[in-house]
């Protein structure tokens, strides 16, 4: 098997532009539940609204493809009521941090047993490009069109605030990075959160001068900056660039957890 | 017992062990009777961050094949109307009590309202059918949340238990049945499409982890479950469906009580109301009254009007400005006068006769 | 086995002409029947994952597979053993 074989052939292509990374993101995710050896029978994938929330109607298993935002609450009901299925959420930045973001510190806290894949392309998708909560200052949308000048969510940070027992960020472009991530999701107890730079070529590229795909994908690989040389840099004082993505793993421990089997 | 209780003790009868809730006068007692015994017979109670979270955990539970429900109010049904509708497009079985308090917005949370009955039957957009049934007593409270359950899960859809703050608050003595007829899920059986219907319109229902590999989404969606939405045809076939297996059935699970069916002065009632009603009948038997009370609302049983061939007038008494009123004025030719009461107390026997009186002289 | 790119699947995004450690990816320059420039492979026997895969058993490498949005990267199991085109180097 490979993680292929979890996809629905019969529904690709898949309706995601052109060089969108919703797609990497789902075949990382998918090859970490296959790496793990989780039953497609027994795996269920939750999401709310958006193009990333897209993602489960692409997988043979079963799927919750929910309202705008709720996702999380959805799957929290799913876990409780039978913590031996394996849930795993997709969301979008607009999804989770805006009009899901109490659910979102909520399932945190409660550290309930789920991995949550957040598709964070900084930008809302679906409808067309609309700023999000995690639009950084200055970047164009179409809500922002004189540059977003709004302070934006630090996801991780809020997951980590909030109690998740697993929170990492990586980008689409970290594929093997990123599958090694969500599976040490999939084995923590608890609230796992993967927050996933992902390029909108379309809505987000366009606007902010990465028309390219592949200025999305080196954008990606020069301001990542791995969270040990962050957290060195930080510590001698030394100055980091402002537009960096510290990528790694933020935190892994294992505080008492909702909706593990007993 | 008090009437939030028995509400919790029928839902447990009828099988009922996943409850989601967010804490809402006068709807706290059916939350908190679930937290005291969920955890005894092993079934979950979670207290949610909000009503948004409470209907969507209790659908995700659903999936799991689990019976549930949540209880509300007012304020936390309004937040509840997206996912009410997504209940109804993806056909999950669920249970919603609202005890109704006065409103508009936060309004009189600890008096007797039933304006929600038109919320519930068109709130969430879209065009639908939905179930809903109305106690008039404790001993209601607990046999109408069976019932609801029992509706919810032939149907496939979400079922309302539209209670009111005096019905829920109220305590009376109530008989516990040894045996309560349940009804349960259809599961879907292999080699069908999870959402190929049967002739009653209703699809056997695919639990999560059994092997169906089922899409949930909703969007509009074919009978694989993939979404499909800009098909027009489709889309009002599975939209006719969905209302359809629920209004075809309006005669078979029309649930009225009949008093007098000769009387030229009609009341149509439901809810706490119909204690009132009922006071006024019997303290009058010279009047000739008559009473049709509604234990479902929706679907609207119309048939029964006709149960009063002699009716001359039809008096709608509710804790809400017509409501239903306007459905049974639907129906009738003869006139049908509302008799509202806003601000949280039952009709007085003197505004009923009133009423009756003011109806004789047209 | 071989490297094949399903034409029905990709949408021609080149984020494979970036990843391949061998550049074995090359951005299209002919439009295919849905207009999409599909990449073309330039000697992909050279893939690890077509020479290896067989011998280990699990995908090797499989960067472009696993980054490709549109699944449309795989590997196809060639024509059985033809002895006649094999060429042993001593
Ligand atoms: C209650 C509600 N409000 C608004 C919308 C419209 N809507 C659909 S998708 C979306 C934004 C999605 O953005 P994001 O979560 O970032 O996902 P992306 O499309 O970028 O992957 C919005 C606002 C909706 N479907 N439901
Ligand atoms: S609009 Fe953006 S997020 Fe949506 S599919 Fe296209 S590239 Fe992906
Ligand atoms: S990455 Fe996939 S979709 Fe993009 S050009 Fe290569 S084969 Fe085509």
């Amino acid at each position: 098997m490979s993680f292929a074989d979890w996809l629905r052939a019969d529904r690709l292509p898949h309706i995601w532009c052109s060089g969108c990374s919703n797609g990497t993101i789902l075949n990382c995710t998918l090859a970490a539940v296959e790496a793990e050896g989780w039953d497609p029978d027994r795996t269920v994938f939750v999401s709310g609204i958006g193009c990333s929330s897209r993602a489960p109607g692409y997988i043979s298993t079963d799927s919750l493809h929910t309202t705008h935002g709720r996702a999380l609450a959805f799957a929290t009901g799913v876990k409780l009521a039978d913590p031996s299925l394996n849930v795993v959420v997709f969301t979008g930045d607009g999804d989770l941090a805006a009009i899901g973001g109490n659910h979102f510190i909520h399932a945190c806290r409660r550290n309930i047993d789920l991995t949550v894949v957040c598709m964070n392309n900084l930008i809302y998708g679906m409808t067309g490009g609309q700023g999000s909560p995690t639009t950084p200052i200055g970047a164009l949308s179409t809500t922002t069109p004189y540059g977003a000048s709004e302070p934006a969510f630090d996801l991780v940070a809020l997951a980590v605030a909030a109690g998740a027992n697993h929170v990492a960020r990586w980008t689409a472009y970290h594929v093997r990075e990123l599958e090694r991530a969500v599976q040490t999701g999939l084995e923590t107890p608890g609230l796992s959160f993967i927050e996933v730079r992902a390029g909108c070529p379309t809505n987000y590229g366009r606007k902010n001068r990465l028309r390219e795909v592949t200025d999305l994908a080196e954008y990606f690989r020069t301001k990542s900056m791995l969270k040990a040389k962050f957290d060195r840099l930080v510590a001698e004082g030394r100055p980091v660039p402002s537009d960096a993505i510290v990528v790694g793993e933020f935190v892994r421990r294992s505080n008492p957890a909702m909706g593990v089997v007993p | 017992m008090q009437g939030n209780t028995a509400s919790a003790e029928g839902a447990i009868a009828a099988g009922c062990r996943f409850f989601g809730g967010y804490p809402i006068t006068p709807s706290t007692e059916v939350a908190e009777a679930m937290a005291r015994r969920m955890p005894k017979i092993g079934g979950v109670f979670v207290q949610m961050e909000d009503e948004i979270a409470s209907i969507a955990a209790v659908i995700g539970a659903s999936w799991t094949g689990k019976k549930a429900m949540t209880s509300t109010s007012g304020p936390g049904f309004s937040l509840m109307l997206e996912n009410i509708g997504f209940a109804l497009m993806t056909e999950t079985p669920l249970v919603i009590v609202n005890v109704q308090r006065g409103g508009p917005s936060t309004g009189q949370p600890t008096m007797s309202a039933q304006g929600d009955m038109l919320q519930c039957r068109f709130g969430s957009h879209g065009d639908m059918a939905v179930i809903a049934l109305a106690p008039d007593s404790v001993q209601e409270m607990y046999d109408l949340t069976v019932k609801a359950f029992n509706l919810a899960e032939r149907f496939r859809c979400p079922a309302f238990l539209m209670a009111d703050e005096i019905i829920g608050h109220m305590r009376e003595r109530i008989e516990l049945p040894d045996h309560v007829d349940v009804v349960d899920r259809r599961p879907l059986e292999s080699g069908h499409l999870p959402y190929e219907a049967g002739e009653d319109g209703v699809p056997g229902f695919p639990v999560f982890g059994t092997g169906h590999r089922v899409h949930v989404t909703g969007l509009t969606h074919d009978e694989r479950g993939y979404p499909v939405t800009t098909d027009p045809v489709l889309h009002e076939a599975l939209v006719r469906r969905l209302v359809g297996k629920v209004e075809n059935a309006r005669r078979e699970i029309a649930d009225y009580r009949v008093t007098n069916p000769d009387a030229e002065v009609v009341f149509v009632c439901y809810g706490s109301p119909a204690r009132a009603v009922q006071q006024v009948v019997a303290d009058h038997p010279d009047l000739g009254l008559g009473i049709l009370r509604l234990r479902l609302v929706w679907p609207f049983p119309e048939h029964a009007l006709a149960e009063f061939p002699n009716a001359r007038v039809f008096l709608v008494p509710e804790q809400n400005l017509g409501q239903v009123a306007r459905e049974v004025e639907r129906h009738v030719l003869v006139p049908v006068v509302s008799v509202p009461k806003l601000g949280g107390e039952l009709h007085t026997p003197a505004e009923l006769l009133r009423a009756i009186e003011e109806a004789r002289s047209r | 086995m071989k490297l094949v790119i399903d034409e029905n699947r990709c949408k021609g995004c080149n984020l494979c002409t970036l990843v391949c450690p061998y550049r074995i990816f090359r951005p299209g320059t002919r439009a295919n029947r849905k207009g999409v420039l599909v990449p073309e492979l330039d000697r992909p026997e050279r893939c690890t994952n077509c020479r290896l895969q067989g011998l280990y058993g699990r995908t090797l490498c499989g960067v472009c597979q696993l980054t490709c949005p549109d699944q449309a990267i795989g590997w196809v199991r060639e024509r059985p053993y033809e002895p006649a085109k094999i060429e042993v180097e001593y």
